[in-house]
């Protein structure tokens, strides 16, 4: 159990300055862009927080700190196992009768699913915040204005969905790292391959189960 | 900082968020005072949970509930209403519904988003109570306009598909009515300007003037005393014959005055 929390810690808390980070910037592109684009195209950007608000609770959210996670922890986790497999700790787990998978993949993977989905609730909402201010800041809306072209998009489902899409994310990630531990080759250029292996897996698994559940998600509105 | 402790304060972060999105969504409002109106609906057109209600284009509440209810009679009338819409409206815009307030359901925005806008009664009429059911005003349903409008416009091109030549025999007559028409007139205006009609219509004018004067002297006290007077004398000029007139005229006397 302290594990879990250990595991936990360095999913969520650690992951949490970098994340935020990231998506306030997504946020910013996202109102600028879609501003940009309303204009153009319909000569009116009286939708964009609405829009805005639903496609990051929708998509961005959960996929960007999904990705970044991945980049943080997966990479971390293959390294971390895979030094394990070529220094022969996994063996000598064996052999002192501990299942390696339960010693090492089991908390990893229950802190990064509801890492996954903590981190997915935290990202969109303050993503979100952060759409606010800029589109204050930048288009003139008021806090009230946006929060009024959010509601006539977005459902508290929108946000159900992007922690379960958070969780499903952060399940990917330890078993794919996992796996490229477990099957790292002997030598520093073992371990560095495993490394890029799951990162890349991972990012590409994460966006296959994005469209995926995005389809299943659909059949829900 | 311990490990739970720092997990257990990641939680705590992410309830607050989701208490504060649930709040700027509507989903929850601890401080919420509004009070509830039902509405009775036959066809809502397009109104949904969440939907805004206004007053006098005010925010002031929202759509909580609709319910299908086939059995259900407006109470005061027993008009039979099948669609229940359960409505919240803030205290503050409480005291401006009345008993002859109106419930209609309109549409706004780029979007056409739907809301529900209340009239605001008059105020020597009572305050609506809570809970109350009230009678709403059924939209207008664009797409039955539409198709009957639809099944309107095949009539009539059938009709005329079936009367054609008719149709255009009566538009060739009208036609050539308003040309007959515009003819007179124009005749009429050539004549008009005529010197010997204008000197007619003069001369008209001068014996209509006459006539009126005359017909205005015969209404006075004087002349009507004259005709009575008149058919006084043929009265007793009646029971006079031929001969006696004759012997009269012939008496010397009235002959020479005569003549």
């Amino acid at each position: 159990m302290k594990d879990i929390f250990v595991q936990l810690e360095f999913v969520t808390w650690q992951s949490l300055p970098v994340i935020l980070f990231c998506v306030c910037f997504a946020a910013v592109v996202t109102i600028i862009e879609s501003s940009f684009h309303m204009k153009l195209v319909v000569q009116n950007d009286a939708l964009v927080p609405g829009f805005a608000a639903l496609l990051i609770l929708r998509e961005l959210g959960a996929v960007v700190s999904a990705l970044l996670l991945t980049s943080r922890v997966g990479a971390g986790l293959a390294a971390e196992v895979g030094s394990m497999k070529i220094t022969e700790q996994i063996e000598a787990l064996k052999m002192l009768g501990i299942d390696p998978v339960r010693f090492l993949v089991v908390p990893r993977f229950v802190a990064c699913v509801i890492g996954g989905f903590l981190l997915s609730l935290i990202a969109n909402l303050v993503c979100l915040y952060c759409a606010m201010l800029v589109s204050e800041a930048k288009l003139s809306y008021s806090s009230g204005a946006f929060i009024t072209s959010m509601r006539a998009f977005v459902t508290f489902q929108d946000l159900v969905f992007a922690c379960l899409k958070g969780a499903c994310f952060g399940a990917v990630i330890p078993l794919v790292s996992c796996y490229f531990g477990f099957r790292c080759k002997s030598g520093a250029e073992g371990v560095g391959l495993a490394t890029t292996n799951s990162v890349v897996v991972s990012s590409v698994l994460i966006i296959v189960l994005d469209f995926v559940l995005t389809f299943l998600f659909s059949h829900f509105y | 900082m311990k490990p739970q402790t720092k997990v257990g304060l990641m939680f705590v972060g992410a309830l607050v968020l989701v208490v504060i999105f649930a709040f700027a969504l509507g989903k929850f409002n601890p401080f919420s005072d509004a009070h509830e109106v039902n509405l009775a609906y036959n066809f809502a057109g397009g109104i949904e949970v969440g939907s805004p209600v206004r007053v006098m284009g005010i925010k002031v509440g929202k759509v909580r509930s609709i319910e299908f209810n086939p059995e259900f009679k407006m109470p005061d009338t027993g008009e039979e209403v099948k669609l229940l819409i359960k409505i919240t409206v803030d205290k503050r815009a409480w005291s401006s519904l009345r008993a002859d307030s109106r419930f209609f359901i309109n549409l706004a925005g780029v979007i056409g988003e739907k809301f529900l806008e209340i009239s605001p009664g008059s105020s020597d009429k009572p305050e609506l109570t809570h809970g109350q059911v009230i009678r709403g005003e059924d939209p207008p349903r664009i797409d039955q306009m539409i198709s009957q409008s639809y099944a309107l416009a095949g009539k009539i091109l059938d009709m005329v598909n079936k009367n054609e030549g008719s149709m255009v025999e009566t538009i060739e007559t009208l036609n050539k009515l308003v040309t007959n028409f515009d003819k007179a007139l124009k005749q009429l205006e050539k004549t008009s300007r005529d010197p010997e009609v204008t000197k007619i219509v003069k001369n008209l004018s001068i014996i209509m003037s006459d006539g009126a004067f005359f017909s205005q002297k015969l209404r006075t006290p004087e002349a009507i005393e004259t005709m009575a007077l008149i058919n006084k004398l043929i009265k007793r000029l009646e029971p006079l014959d031929g001969p006696v007139i004759k012997k009269f005229l012939q008496q010397d006397g009235i002959k020479a005055k005569l003549f």
